[in-house]
Formats: structure tokens, C-alpha cells, sequence
């Protein structure tokens, strides 16, 4: 009777499953995965910034809300806590995050929320495969930075925006930054993983949106740049000192050109043209 | 992110508008103003070396832009091998410093040629501003920012293409460096003063000069030296 009873009560009153993926909106999925796994896991350590697990239970939900509309103004502003935040990221401050708000900082806070209370969230970290590195991966992945293997889903090699030490020739490009000691910068494989496989730079972002890096490429990469963070020699600098001189040479050789390729302009026919008028 | 709307998403149609509309406007009022007024029969010694680099220099430039535009896998293709990429990337720059050599000689000659002078108009003046502008910031970028043409390839077409389907993504130039900006702000400038200049010769180029006849001009009336 009393099981009869239990389960009449059971079916009146259905408790509702948490499932992060029925609570939260897709469209808050995608904001995450786009702006902020490649620098936090949910349950699966640090990358650039901290492991968001139950970080709602370290501080007050409004101190989060502000702290993620404005981390670099909570930072300047003196917050302890953000300052802290500041130290452990060897003084990286946390990018503001494109279209964000108050409203969408508590969505946020609801997704990390609901991941954090389960056993190995989605969020946990990127796969990169553990294995050893091996010179052939260093190799691939200097060949993909340069260009010379194309990556598989269509993104530009990384040599159209970056550099690193031992980019030969004039180097790499100058939109974005020097790669040499990114491996360092970012604290080794994880995280730079993690970027790699979404990269979150506003420049960046619309760009690998469609284009993903697939994860051979990504281990790849990471064996080059960490073989460059090791091995950086000692910086020259390729200056775009060499670039400009060799375009300035070349455009004086086509002004010579002009001058010889119209050197009768005036002579031929006008000049004694223009004498016996 | 208004900015960014205004600049990227507002401007390049406000741009083509006025162009499409005043282009064909003095066309139908005004056609024989469609011309280049070109003062070389006043001074044709430093004209050259004004015209000419400055021509050939644009030309060639514009061609590039024109190139990552329509195929952008083409040029990104080209630049997967370094040598190839900086040998594209030097012609670029090349053909940009031989516009501002054009550039500096023609406002040179406008400026101390009292005939060329007396045909300057303020209109002229503006139009060579906005074309330094735009030939330096590109040059300051070709420098600062290389290799643009991998990266015009990947972030400014798909930006240009989207305005061409009219969903206008501000987000592929948004987060530019400041001096690719100016440029790219300072083309849709150039773009909606056209119309109201002597740029419009540029619609009306005599392409048949290039195949046609030799033809030898002669004065058959006596000329005096002091003329």
C-alpha cells in the first residue's frame, strides 16, 4: 500500500532532472564555447585563467556578474580578489568578453553552474591526446604554421598573422603576435590546446568559427611552438627594415624602367616639334 | 560596437549609394564633364613622372585588392610557400611606393607650376588628401601589419562579401588594428566622393588607345617662341 502510495506521488509530482543541456539555452552553450573554454575547464584544472568549478561557491553571485562584465575594471578598481586573479595569471588580465552583459554574464553563471554539479562536465577540458611528441610532429607542425601542408578545414596558415623565432626569410606576419614563446606564455599543452582548438581572439574567432583545427593539427602545432619555446635563439628581429628596402628597390627599378621605356617621349617627334614652332 | 556598426556596417552602403546615384546623375546632366582634366598640355616635363608611377602604381594595387577579393583560396594558395608569399608581398609594396612617388610628384607640380596651379581646384585638393591618405595608411600597413595578403584573404573578403549579401558582419574588421581601419574607412570615403570628382574618368577610359592607330598630331600654323 504504502509503495502504491510512493508511487502515485511520484507520478503527481515528476522532480525534474537536472540536466544542464535541458536548462540551459543552446545559444548559451555556443557563447561559452566560442568566448571562454579556451581559457577556462569546468572540473578540468587551470588554463590561462581559473577552473570555473563551482566557482559560484568562492564568491557572491553579484560580485561574479560584475567581475565577468568588467574584470579589467574590477581589477583596476582595487578588488582584492581580482587582483589575486590578476597574480595568478602572471599579470595576463581577463580580455572583455564581445557583446557581454549583465544578463548574459547570469546565463553564464547558470551553465557553469548546472556543469559544475556533475560527476565530468562537457567543459572538463580540451582532448588533446597525451602522447609523446615526436620530431615528426614538430616537423608537421612547422610545416602547417608556415602554410606548406594546408590545414584540413581551410583556415590560413598561421604564418599570414604570426611569427616565430625561426620563421625564415622576412618571417611571419605582424597582425597578430610573435608565437615563439607562446608554449610559455600560455603554460604548455593544455591550455594551448585548448586555444588552439578555439581560438578566442576577437580577430581570430570568425575565422576558425567554421574552419576548426582538427585534433592531429592542434597536437602538431603544440609540438612546434613548444620545440620553439625551448629552442628560441637568441632573437634578431626580422626587421620589416629588409622588406621595405627590397620593395623600395624594386619600385626604383620600374621607374627605370618608365624612364627607358619612354625615353623618345619628348625626343622623337614633339621636341623638334616644339623647337621649330 | 555603434562605431563599429556606423563604420562597417552604415558607411560602405552610404558609400555605393551616393556613388551609383551621382555617377549616373552627371552622366545624364553633365556628361562632357566626364573627363580627367588633365593639365599635361600646360607641363609635360614633371607630368610624367607624376602620372605615370602614379597610374601604373594604383593599378597594379587595386588589382591585388581585386584579386584576394574574388579569389581569396587563389591567393592564400600562393602564399602557402614563404618565397612565393614575399614575393607578392614586395610587388605590393613596390607598387604602392611607386603611387607615392606619383602622388608627392603630382601635388609638387600642382602646387609650383603656376599653370597647374590655376586648374587646382579645392576639389583637388581634398581628393589628393583622401589618395595620400589612403596610400600611406596602406603602405603603414603593408609594414606594420604584413602579410596582408594572406590576412585580406581571410578577414576582410568574407567582411566584403558579406556586405555584398547585405548581412553586413562587422565582426571580421572590427577587432582590425586602427591603421587598417583608417584604410578600409578611407577607401568608402574615396568611393563617395567619386562621383564629384575628376575621379569619374576612371569610367570612361579610352581602352581602344591601347590597339588603335598611331596618330601623329602637327601644328600647321606658325608658332612664336615666346609661346
Amino acid at each position: 500500500m504504502l509503495r502504491a502510495v510512493s508511487i502515485l506521488f511520484l507520478l503527481a509530482f515528476p522532480v525534474p532532472a537536472v540536466r544542464p543541456a535541458q536548462t540551459v539555452s543552446e545559444e548559451t552553450t555556443v557563447y561559452y564555447e566560442r568566448n571562454c573554454q579556451s581559457c577556462h575547464t569546468i572540473g578540468g584544472g587551470r588554463l590561462a585563467g581559473p577552473d570555473l568549478k563551482g566557482v559560484s561557491e568562492r564568491r557572491d553571485r553579484d560580485w561574479l556578474l560584475r567581475f565577468v562584465v568588467d574584470p579589467k575594471g574590477m581589477i583596476d578598481g582595487g578588488d582584492a580578489y581580482a587582483q589575486q586573479l590578476l597574480a595568478d595569471a602572471r599579470g595576463v588580465y581577463m580580455p572583455a568578453v564581445p557583446g557581454m552583459s549583465k544578463e548574459l554574464a547570469g546565463k553564464l553563471l547558470d551553465l557553469i553552474e548546472a556543469e559544475s554539479k556533475l560527476e565530468k562536465s562537457r567543459f572538463a577540458g580540451t582532448q588533446v591526446s597525451e602522447r609523446p611528441l615526436t620530431p615528426r610532429d614538430i616537423e608537421r607542425g612547422r610545416d602547417l604554421f608556415v602554410g606548406r601542408v594546408a590545414l584540413t578545414g581551410g583556415a590560413p596558415a598561421c604564418l599570414a598573422c604570426h611569427t616565430t623565432s625561426s620563421a625564415a626569410g622576412l618571417g611571419g606576419g605582424r597582425l597578430g603576435p610573435d608565437l615563439t614563446d607562446v608554449y610559455a606564455r600560455l603554460e604548455g599543452r593544455k591550455a594551448l590546446g585548448a586555444w588552439l582548438s578555439s581560438p578566442p581572439s576577437p580577430t581570430m574567432q570568425p575565422i576558425f568559427r567554421e574552419q576548426r583545427l582538427e585534433g592531429e593539427e592542434v597536437l602538431a602545432l603544440i609540438a612546434y611552438l613548444k620545440d620553439e619555446a625551448e629552442h628560441a635563439r637568441e632573437r634578431e628581429g626580422v626587421s620589416p627594415v629588409l622588406f621595405l628596402v627590397s620593395s623600395a628597390g624594386f619600385c626604383a627599378l620600374v621607374l627605370i624602367a618608365f624612364d627607358f621605356a619612354w625615353r623618345n617621349r619628348y625626343r622623337a617627334v614633339r621636341r623638334p616639334l616644339l623647337h621649330r614652332g | 560596437m555603434i562605431n563599429d556598426l556606423l563604420l562597417y556596417g552604415a558607411l560602405p552602403y552610404a558609400a555605393t549609394v551616393v556613388f551609383l546615384i551621382v555617377t549616373i546623375q552627371r552622366y545624364r546632366q553633365r556628361s562632357f564633364t566626364y573627363s580627367s582634366l588633365s593639365s599635361q598640355f600646360l607641363e609635360n616635363q614633371h607630368h610624367f613622372w607624376g602620372s605615370v608611377p602614379f597610374h601604373y602604381g594604383l593599378l597594379v594595387v587595386l588589382a591585388g585588392h581585386l584579386l584576394a577579393l574574388l579569389l581569396p583560396r587563389a591567393v592564400l594558395w600562393w602564399n602557402a610557400e614563404p618565397l612565393r608569399l614575399y614575393a607578392l608581398e614586395i610587388t605590393g609594396l613596390a607598387f604602392a611606393l611607386l603611387a607615392l612617388v606619383g602622388l608627392v610628384n603630382i601635388v609638387v607640380r600642382r602646387a609650383s607650376v603656376p599653370k597647374a596651379r590655376v586648374v587646382t581646384t579645392t576639389g583637388d585638393w581634398v581628393l589628393n588628401v583622401l589618395l595620400g591618405t589612403q596610400i600611406l595608411s596602406g603602405i603603414g600597413v603593408a609594414i606594420v601589419h604584413g602579410w596582408g595578403s594572406s590576412w585580406f584573404s581571410s578577414s576582410v573578403s568574407p567582411w566584403l562579401w558579406s556586405l555584398a549579401r547585405l548581412d553586413p558582419e562587422v565582426a571580421w574588421v572590427a577587432p582590425l588594428p586602427w591603421l587598417v581601419k583608417v584604410h578600409i574607412v578611407n577607401a568608402w570615403l574615396l568611393i563617395g566622393v567619386f562621383p564629384f570628382t575628376r575621379l569619374v574618368h576612371v569610367l570612361v577610359v579610352p581602352n581602344p588607345y591601347l590597339w588603335r592607330k598611331t596618330q601623329v598630331v602637327l601644328w600647321n600654323r606658325p608658332r612664336t617662341r615666346s609661346s
